[in-house]
């Protein structure tokens, strides 16, 4: 038996702060990301970031500066290299430009928000990172929504229609990050809606003044409950803490969602059960099948297998066969139809 | 080659003792090399004659390192003391202790680190891994901590007795405290208090150095105690100085004190 290994596994417990927020900022088009520090750290995440992306097949150039700080500028303050790089930036006229910081940056003491403040005539933002001293991937991705959700209101006039639905914090590194949205999109479909932003993948600054006319807010993972808070505490705009997750989760989200939103879900949750109930018909031949499930190293996913194995009739015994359980947990009814055919072609092979 | 470093508080008068010991070292007829590893860059200047010399990083700041010469951070002052400034950042930016290393790193480079005695003069507190360079294996051996009676400076000499015992204790560490330097200022009962701090930390007093306008009045007219009144009595404690750490060969991993045994001992020799 073989175990063909997948990407499936994306969330990222190493990294440092830089990944994360680079994995946010260089999402934001018609922007432009300094790394300060020196130019190994934006070579490194530049390069990681690109093969990843390269291995997604969505290849595309990462707008990253770097300060390019060296053994003077560690010695006697890196201030003007970041000054010069701001510079520098702004000569290709980007919108605005986000500043993140390295760890040698944080042990020398840049004033880099100072620097930020000066009147550069564009938005210069600096966002909370430190390389490794900041934290870890998470942080960083979570401190750059924070702070671009901060900025929410900014960035010229957005469009006169009232947005309704936006989707805020998606692993614009993992796998299936597009077969997410899609799936999110599908299941808001059925109550006739639609994801109206992504914040933030491949979005433009002006539409960071759309944010603040939201109805919903939808999670990628419970993780980002501080950027929903903000958006509520600022707006008013609640959330839902996640993308749907499993079978049971995926109808949860369609009630959960119709409820914010004043819809009846009767009709979409009816035509979503059938949809599920078809689906498990056709994974009949797995029914009575041993299993072994690897613990997830994020988050809990025992209520998440027990109910996948349950509703297939797949018994998890210590002896069963072991099973890849992807980090993070599939989304929605279609993301765990994929992970059973995974799982079919690992059992019968 | 000996290679001593002087740490001290800041301003108890490390770069005075540095500069009048080199200068009555050169008159014994030694090749001296002083390095100031401090960013106020003044260590030298009585050798120098009130000259600031280039530091070594200026030649950094300007982008020169590729290029530089022992002629451009090496300058001969009194004695034919061979001077060096490490220099630093302006205060509040960068990073003064990458700043040493740095500097350690181009004077290898130059090959300028050699001499019968270098003299490292260092800032006063060792605040980061950068200040402790010179007790680093392949440098000073020797370290002499140079101290007053007063609380602080004692302090600030206790803390250095801890970086000299755990740079010591690794693989490979050769560096030793090699004794005490009592530099006077002008406290009653200030000399037994020093020497029973060097007893204490197991170390000894090597001079005490007692206060004397005339150091003042030298560094006023540019010069050294040793140039601007030869015929002194301070200029003899200083070739006393210098005689003494020249035959020194009593080394040792020192014993910091808890700061409640510091001022304790200062309690004991406070005048009644």
């Amino acid at each position: 038996m073989t175990l063909k290994p997948l990407p499936w596994s994306s969330y990222r417990l190493e990294g440092c702060t830089l990944t994360g927020a680079l994995s946010v900022t260089t999402e934001v088009t018609d922007g432009v990301t300094i790394v300060h520090g020196p130019a190994g750290c934006s070579q490194h995440n530049a390069s990681l970031i690109h093969a990843t992306l390269l291995d997604h097949d969505t290849p595309h150039l990462l707008r990253i500066l770097s300060s390019d700080l060296d053994e003077s500028g560690v010695i006697f303050g890196g201030e003007g290299a970041l000054a010069a790089c701001i510079r520098e930036a702004s000569r290709g006229d980007p919108s605005v430009i986000f500043v993140l910081s390295t760890c040698v940056v944080q042990t020398i003491g840049d004033d880099v928000a100072g620097v930020c403040r000066r009147d550069w005539g564009l938005p210069v933002i600096p966002v909370p990172s430190a390389g490794f001293l900041g934290g870890g991937f998470q942080e960083g991705m979570r401190n750059a929504l924070i702070t671009l959700g901060e900025r929410a209101g900014e960035g010229g006039r957005g469009g006169d229609q009232d947005r309704r639905i936006t989707l805020v914090g998606e692993k614009n590194l993992e796998h299936d990050v597009d077969e997410n949205y899609g799936e999110v999109s599908r299941l808001l479909a059925l109550l006739k809606e639609k994801p109206c932003l992504r914040f933030i993948r491949g979005m433009e600054w002006t539409a960071l003044s759309e944010l603040s006319r939201g109805n919903l807010n939808i999670l990628r993972e419970p993780d980002l409950r501080a950027v929903g808070d903000l958006f509520a505490t600022r707006f008013g705009i609640p959330y839902l803490e996640s993308f749907p997750v499993g079978f049971s989760g995926s109808l949860r989200f369609i009630e959960e969602t119709a409820g914010i939103l004043g819809l009846d879900p009767t009709a979409a949750l009816e035509e979503e059960r059938g949809r599920q109930e078809e689906a498990l018909a056709g994974f009949d031949d797995l029914r009575g099948e041993r299993i072994r499930l690897s613990p997830s190293p994020v988050g809990t996913t025992e209520p998440f297998a027990a109910e996948v194995a349950a509703s297939l009739g797949l018994r998890i015994t210590d002896d069963g066969v072991p099973l890849p359980l992807p980090s993070p947990l599939p989304v929605g009814t279609a993301g765990l139809l994929r992970l059973l055919h995974h799982w079919r072609r690992v059992l019968h092979a | 080659m000996k290679q001593i470093a002087l740490y001290g508080k800041g301003g108890i008068g490390k770069s005075t003792t540095a500069a009048n010991l080199s200068a009555a070292l050169a008159e014994m007829g030694m090749d001296v090399l002083q390095i100031g590893c401090d960013p106020k860059r003044d260590s030298t200047r009585m050798l120098m004659h009130g000259s600031w010399i280039p530091t070594v990083l200026d030649q950094v700041r300007e982008g020169r390192e590729a290029s530089i010469t022992p002629d451009q951070v090496v300058f001969r002052g009194f004695g034919r003391v061979r001077c060096v400034e490490a220099g630093g950042p302006d205060p509040g930016v960068g990073c003064a202790g990458r700043g040493i290393i740095a500097t350690f790193q181009l004077l290898e480079r130059l090959n300028s680190l050699s001499g019968d005695v270098i003299v490292y003069d260092v800032l006063g507190d060792v605040v980061c891994g950068g200040f402790a360079m010179p007790m680093r294996e392949g440098y000073a051996q020797e370290v002499y901590l140079v101290t007053s009676g007063e609380l602080m400076s004692l302090y600030a000499a206790n803390n250095i007795c801890r970086a000299i015992a755990r740079l010591a204790g690794r693989v490979r560490g050769r560096c030793r405290l090699a004794g005490v330097i009592g530099n006077g200022a002008g406290q009653d009962g200030e000399e037994p208090l020093v020497r029973a701090f060097a007893d204490r930390i197991h170390s000894r007093l090597v001079t005490f150095i007692p206060r004397d306008p005339v150091v003042q009045r030298a560094e006023i007219n540019r010069m050294t105690v040793i140039e601007y009144a030869p015929d002194s009595t301070q200029a003899g404690v200083y070739r006393s100085l210098a005689r003494s750490i020249l035959e020194n060969r009593d080394l040792v991993i020192p014993t910091p004190l808890s700061m409640d045994d510091l001022e304790t001992l200062a309690m004991e020799f406070l005048p009644a």
